[in-house]
């Protein structure tokens, strides 16, 4: 499903770099020049620990970024729109009808007073101007949709009284349903039963590919990505150190952390032992001003590692690593 | 049907609420020390005459006789009778209750028309002039004495504007009073198609009802703005904005959501301020039930006090009732 790289882009990135300054702190840097690139009806996982700053991209495009947090520089392209130079109203249009988000823990994130069906029917008549009764009509289909069943009882019902599976699907339901181009999933299903998990996975992916809808999809869990997206990328401290289609992603990652996470997920114990040993303790003077953000971390790493920060190379076409020394691929 | 149910049961628990709350008052009444018959009788009664009184009220048998005998009495609708007055208490409280009820409610009104719009703009605009001057509002109306802020508008608008006619009881001694049937003058007047009276009733009123508003707009301010502030910080707020909704339906949703805190507060000042209004009072000479129970205590004039108890205590019971009522209707959770 890999699409043509010459097609224009919904969303590309262009050296985002996010931080947070908190009032008299040292600022962090969120995000570190990130570039992410996704085509029309292309599923990109983008995979990364906590902290990693999979969130914060995902607010930066939502253009949502809580303060203390600022863009620092670069560009986000939203169809060739640079989104960073939009005035609030004008993403508020776009929030919702052409990039949607679907959140996790979403009893938490529903309005506890109003019932789902209204809640649906909200942004149906606020983004599409619906009548309201079309927009009734068309949240009710939503539901239908999204395999709730009896919908039209679910409709009236409130966030507090739908489990937590059937809440996620109102979530999903309310990201699709003004038909955005591009829906971005932020560890969307991370809190539910790992069976309902798989039934939601293979339902959005179901919806999303019927209506041709781009996804950013942002998880901790690799395994969850392998089955489910076109391309992968891995952040490590506002960085991508990886990027690959995801069948040779997996065939062979080429960067210790990307095999460190895999190991982790791993059922093979041999494997999760060799990557998750111990790293031997660092000297104070070998650590350098521009290291690798990963060498402290790093089984592989070698003097180059701490004074010589490496910069994103294509190691095959549209196979990109940030290492000196990546891994090489397995021939087995 | 289950409403209706919790209707009733809640009812059901009103007797022995209070019942509750009158024996307290008669503990804490008695506890005062005073002897209503030495204060009848002046500083020249003989021992014998101040004895011979104390048992012709009952006041020589034990306490828990004296308050069963005020319980009993109690059932048949006789609440006693003042000394003072020479009234009994239940004809007493009945002028003077709805006094205080009509002062209060109007200035609870306008603390509501100050406190909740200020409160929900400066919560929408945390950084903006509004949300100064509330914060500023809150702090300065929480450290300004009620009887103090009465004074200076009397002064302003009556010594030196000559504005109003002067703030002395709740209508003109010139003006017939309109006749009972709320208790509430201007109601009662306009009721009555009584145009002097209604006049002369809302003049009256202003001075005290505009400090009271002013005043109590206050913690409602406060209690909006934070209640609000937090509202909008929650997740279903931040995933509305996520999803593109308009900034004035966000704020109406958590506004939504911020009500049954509001009511919270409000209905403890409600009943609060039917005693605690007794400032105000005693600046305007109102005649209300807060200026009659403090006679009372100072007097040792019991009935009057424990009347008051118990009115007081209706009321706020029958407030909170209807405040529960209405988390019913804006919060599904509490439903079931």
């Amino acid at each position: 499903m890999a699409t043509s790289s010459s097609a224009t882009p919904v969303l590309e990135t262009n050296e985002l770099t996010v931080s947070y300054r908190p009032y008299g702190l040292t600022p962090v840097l969120a995000l570190r020049k990130v570039n992410v690139r996704i085509a029309p009806g292309e599923i990109l996982g983008l995979v990364g620990e906590s902290g990693a700053g999979k969130t914060t991209l995902a607010k930066a495009i939502m253009g949502v970024i809580p303060p203390p947090g600022v863009v620092e520089f670069g560009q986000i392209f939203f169809n060739g729109t640079d989104l960073t130079q939009q005035p609030e109203d004008e993403l508020n249009q776009l929030r919702g009808r052409a990039i949607s988000i679907i959140v996790a823990n979403p009893r938490g994130e529903l309005n506890p007073l109003l019932p789902v069906g209204e809640q649906l029917t909200n942004l149906a008549r606020f983004h599409l101007h619906a009548p309201m009764r079309q927009a009734r009509q068309l949240a009710l289909d939503m539901l239908g949709a999204v395999k709730i069943p009896d919908p039209a009882r679910r409709f009236r019902a409130y966030p507090h009284e739908l489990s937590g599976g059937m809440a996620q699907r109102v979530v999903i339901a309310a990201g699709l349903i003004c038909s955005p181009q591009l829906v971005i999933s932020d560890d969307a299903t991370s809190g539910l039963d790992v069976t309902v998990q798989v039934q939601i996975l293979d339902l959005l992916k179901k919806l999303t590919r019927e209506r041709q809808t781009s996804m950013l999809y942002i998880t901790r869990d690799v395994g969850v990505a392998a089955n489910f997206c076109d391309r992968i990328a891995i952040l490590y401290q506002g960085e991508i150190v990886e990027e690959a289609p995801t069948a040779s992603f997996f065939a062979g990652p080429a960067h210790p952390y990307s095999n460190l996470l895999l190991a982790a997920f791993s059922h093979h114990s041999a494997l999760r032992k060799r990557w998750s040993r111990e790293v031997a303790p660092l000297g104070q003077a070998e650590v350098g001003g521009s290291a690798c953000l990963f060498a402290d971390r790093c089984l592989l790493h070698q003097g180059k590692c701490f004074n010589d920060h490496p910069e994103l190379r294509e190691l095959a076409p549209g196979r990109f690593v940030r290492c000196h020394f990546p891994v090489e691929r397995r021939s087995s | 049907m289950v409403i209706l149910r919790y209707i009733g049961s809640r009812l059901l628990f009103l007797i022995p609420q209070i019942v509750g709350i009158v024996l307290v008052g008669f503990i804490l009444i008695k506890a005062v020390p005073g002897d209503p018959a030495t204060l009848m009788l002046g500083p020249m009664a003989s021992t014998d005459s101040i004895a011979k009184l104390r048992t012709d009220l009952g006041l020589d048998r034990p306490l828990p006789v004296q308050f069963f005998i005020y319980l009993q009495k109690l059932v048949h609708g006789d609440l006693g009778t003042s000394w003072q007055t020479t009234q009994p208490v239940l004809s007493d409280l009945r002028t003077r209750f709805p006094a205080t009820l009509e002062l209060v409610s109007y200035g609870l009104l306008l603390a509501l028309l100050i406190g909740i719009p200020l409160g929900v703009l400066s919560a929408v605009r945390k950084r903006g002039i509004i949300g100064k001057i509330g914060g500023m509002y809150g702090l300065v109306a929480g450290a300004v004495p009620d009887f103090w802020l009465a004074l200076v508008l009397v002064f302003v608008f009556y010594s030196v504007l000559h504005w109003l006619a002067s703030p002395i009881g709740r209508i003109d001694i010139s003006v017939v009073p309109p006749d009972t049937i709320t208790g509430f003058y201007t109601i009662d007047s306009l009721l009555a198609g009584n145009w002097d009276a209604l006049g002369s009733s809302v003049q009256h009123l202003l001075l005290p009802v505009v400090t009271l508003g002013l005043i109590n707009a206050g913690p409602i301010l406060k209690m909006t703005q934070s209640t609000m502030d937090r509202m909008l910080q929650a997740d279903f707020s931040q995933y509305e904005r996520l999803c593109g909704l308009p900034p004035q339906l966000i704020t109406r949703h958590a506004f939504r959501n911020a009500l049954p805190s509001i009511l919270t507060i409000v209905s403890v000042l409600y009943g609060f301020l039917i005693g605690g209004a007794v400032l105000v009072e005693i600046v305007f000479s109102w005649g209300g039930a807060g200026q009659y129970a403090v006679q009372g205590v100072l007097n040792s004039d019991f009935n009057p006090v424990l009347g008051f108890v118990i009115f007081s205590a209706l009321f706020s019971l029958v407030i909170y009732f209807l405040v529960d009522l209405a988390y019913l209707a804006i919060d599904p959770r509490i439903r079931h």
